[in-house]
């Protein structure tokens, strides 16, 4: 299950490997990834492309769109279909 | 004026009368300017006991928790409390002292990347390059600390900036946050969902007292008379003598909140978040009820559980929305007989003392107190047993499972409340977590009562090691700690011991009545279990019981 996801991000300190960490530490792999800058609105478009291990993108969606730095977040495509959420979380 | 300066002024400007820390050489430029303002600077003993203490004081006030240390050790030491807050969702702004710009990155004396480390556990966190963005940067610090989910933000100040000289630029205006209301959709879904429902149940978190919902959410539990379970955040929603109140639910809960969350067919989440301490294993959790998530933050509507109807926004207005007139008196009779079925017993034989017994006498001999929680097998009888009457009078360290805590968040309540009354329950384990705290209690004059319950052992891990690995018990044995009364009485603290059950009422009378702090250090059994138990992977449904004195 491979999701492509369209991020825009402000060009601030941090914002980058902040979005980036955000999507590693909820369990998405990130599998490619393309940048281009726009200097004049400080502004950084992304377009990533990452590995769903089972969990919702649509809830990954929001947990980026909540960080400060970020302006946008769309998923573009999916193209394998999601599975079913599985939990084994008892420690 | 310079950056520090400016800090200072900015932190004035937002209102902040206390700051809990501790100086170092990259912050020193800040602590300077400190001496020229009314702000209370509070002197830990630790960064972590400072950073706990502005935690134990936001979730007293309401208001964000300020504390400050230097850059390195001053600043990782801060971490387990910004990583606390995170996880309980409290509002705090952490100041730490950076070297300065030109040495960045270049592995300089005290430099670490403390922006970096706590990305995961921060809300949202600044690194301030120049001064005159200071009074900005405060000013949002504090607003995203307290906006829609509250959380900890970071605030990295290189010395250099501190030390720069800079024309006072105008302060920042602070941003006006809406909550938002529901989308009606969903609100319609919602109402139909309630109109069908013949066995509800209410299920707050702490969303609940941070949202300052808890007067909509009881005018909404006492006009629907939908029975109320919480979380361990949750806890005093409704008062915990309320008449439809089944307790907290989960691995430690009642096991009647458990078992009508099992049996509900609708379940009207109000700001909690489907921890796994709640649900035990999630795809067993509730598994007929059909979901209402309420939540301010829209990642947590079907997070791990699917909302099939998702209120986003402020709680106040979805839940005066939602109908009340409900045709649910059967399962009200069920749930009120699984209550009584259930109901707690303080009937443990033996001599020794039974602290559930004492925990809930001391709160019914002062219903007012605040408990500050310390982490272990004494946090989940508090939980159980005690009655509250707010969710901020009960401070636990609920998603992080902070031992050290309970010391360092009472202090922060009585600087929130000086003439409140605070309880600290602590456990021989966790008391050695921050220690050296009491010195700050001592040095601040703090009436602090002190709970501290000594098995002698480590007992949550101890009695997970009992039940789940064949008694095979590993670095759980404490037996080896210090005469606490004797350590208390060094800091210049009253201490007293108490063995025996028959010398409870009294110890409870000279713990309340106490001028000044005091530590009360209970002995009881080693051998002493928390019940009832989910055990780890099983559904709510599996709960272990069992009565030890």
């Amino acid at each position: 299950m491979n999701h492509t996801m369209t991020l825009t991000i402000q060009r601030v300190e941090g914002a980058l490997i902040r979005a980036l960490g955000l999507i590693e530490r909820r369990g998405f792999a990130v599998t490619s990834i393309d940048a281009s800058a726009d200097e004049a609105a400080q502004q950084m478009e992304l377009t990533i492309e990452v590995c769903s291990p089972g969990r919702s993108v649509d809830v990954l969606a929001r947990q980026i769109e909540k960080l400060f730095d970020v302006r946008s977040v769309a998923h573009v495509r999916t193209s394998e279909p999601a599975v079913q959420l599985e939990e084994s979380m008892a420690c | 004026m310079k950056g520090a300066q400016l800090l200072v002024k900015a932190l004035e400007q937002e209102g902040v009368g206390v700051v809990f820390g501790y100086p170092g050489g990259a912050i020193m430029p800040v602590y300077d300017a400190l001496l020229d303002s009314p702000i209370r600077h509070v002197l830990a003993r630790h960064e972590q006991g400072a950073v706990l203490a502005a935690d134990g004081f936001a979730r007293v006030t309401g208001r964000p928790g300020v504390c400050m240390a230097t850059s390195g050790p001053g600043a990782t030491n801060l971490v387990t409390g910004i990583a606390n807050a995170f996880m309980d969702s409290v509002p705090l702004v952490a100041i730490t002292g950076q070297v300065p710009t030109p040495v960045m990155g270049t592995d300089a004396f005290q430099e670490v990347d403390i922006f970096g480390i706590t990305m995961p556990i921060v809300k949202h966190s600044f690194l301030i390059r120049r001064a005159e963005d200071i009074p900005r940067i405060i000013g949002e610090a504090f607003h995203i600390a307290t906006e829609g989910r509250p959380g900890p933000v970071l605030v990295d100040l290189p010395k250099d900036v501190a030390n720069t000289m800079t024309s006072i630029p105008p302060i920042f205006e602070m941003k006006s946050s809406d909550p938002g209301r529901p989308d009606p959709e969903q609100l319609a879904l919602a109402c139909r969902l309630l109109g069908e429902a013949e066995r509800p149940v209410l299920y707050a978190g702490g969303g609940v007292g941070m949202a300052r919902a808890v007067d909509a959410f009881r005018e909404f539990a006492e006009a629907s008379c939908i029975p109320v379970v919480t979380t361990l955040k949750g806890i005093g929603a409704v008062p915990t003598r309320h008449k439809d109140y089944l307790g907290m639910l989960g691995m430690h809960g009642n096991l009647a909140a458990n078992k009508a969350v099992q049996a509900s067919d609708l379940l009207i989440c109000v700001g909690a978040r489907f921890d796994d301490r709640a649900t035990g294993r999630l795809d067993g959790f509730a598994p007929g009820a059909k979901v209402i998530h309420m939540d301010a933050d829209p990642s947590e509507i079907s997070k791990l559980r699917f909302a099939d109807a998702g209120l986003l926004g402020d709680l106040r207005v979805s839940l005066s929305s939602l109908p009340t007139d409900l045709s649910i008196e059967p399962w009200r009779a069920w749930c009120a007989e699984r209550k009584a079925e259930h109901a707690w017993r303080y009937d443990a034989p033996g001599e020794g003392v039974f602290v559930p017994d004492m925990l809930r006498r001391i709160t019914e001999a002062d219903p007012e107190v605040t408990i500050a929680c310390d982490v272990g097998q004494h946090q989940m009888w508090v939980a159980q047993h005690c009655h509250f009457q707010r969710p901020e009078q009960h401070l636990t360290s609920a998603g992080l499972g902070t031992m050290g805590f309970g010391i360092p968040a009472g202090i922060g309540a009585l600087m929130a409340k000086p003439d409140g009354r605070v309880l600290t329950v602590t456990g021989d384990g966790s008391i050695m977590m921050n220690l050296q705290e009491l010195q700050t209690i001592r040095r601040y004059d703090l009436p602090l009562k002190m709970l501290l319950v000594d098995n002698a052992s480590l007992g949550m891990v101890r009695q997970w090691q009992e039940l789940f690995h064949e008694e095979r018990y590993s670095e759980v044995d404490l037996s080896d700690n210090p005469d606490f009364v004797e350590v208390a009485r060094s800091f210049g603290i009253k201490a007293f011991r108490v063995t025996r059950r028959d010398r409870v009422d009294a110890a409870i009378e000279r713990l309340l009545a106490a001028e000044g702090a005091i530590l009360a250090h209970v002995c009881i059994d080693p051998k002493t279990n928390v019940w009832p138990l989910v055990p780890p992977g099983e559904t709510n449904d599996v709960m272990l019981e069992g009565m030890s004195a």
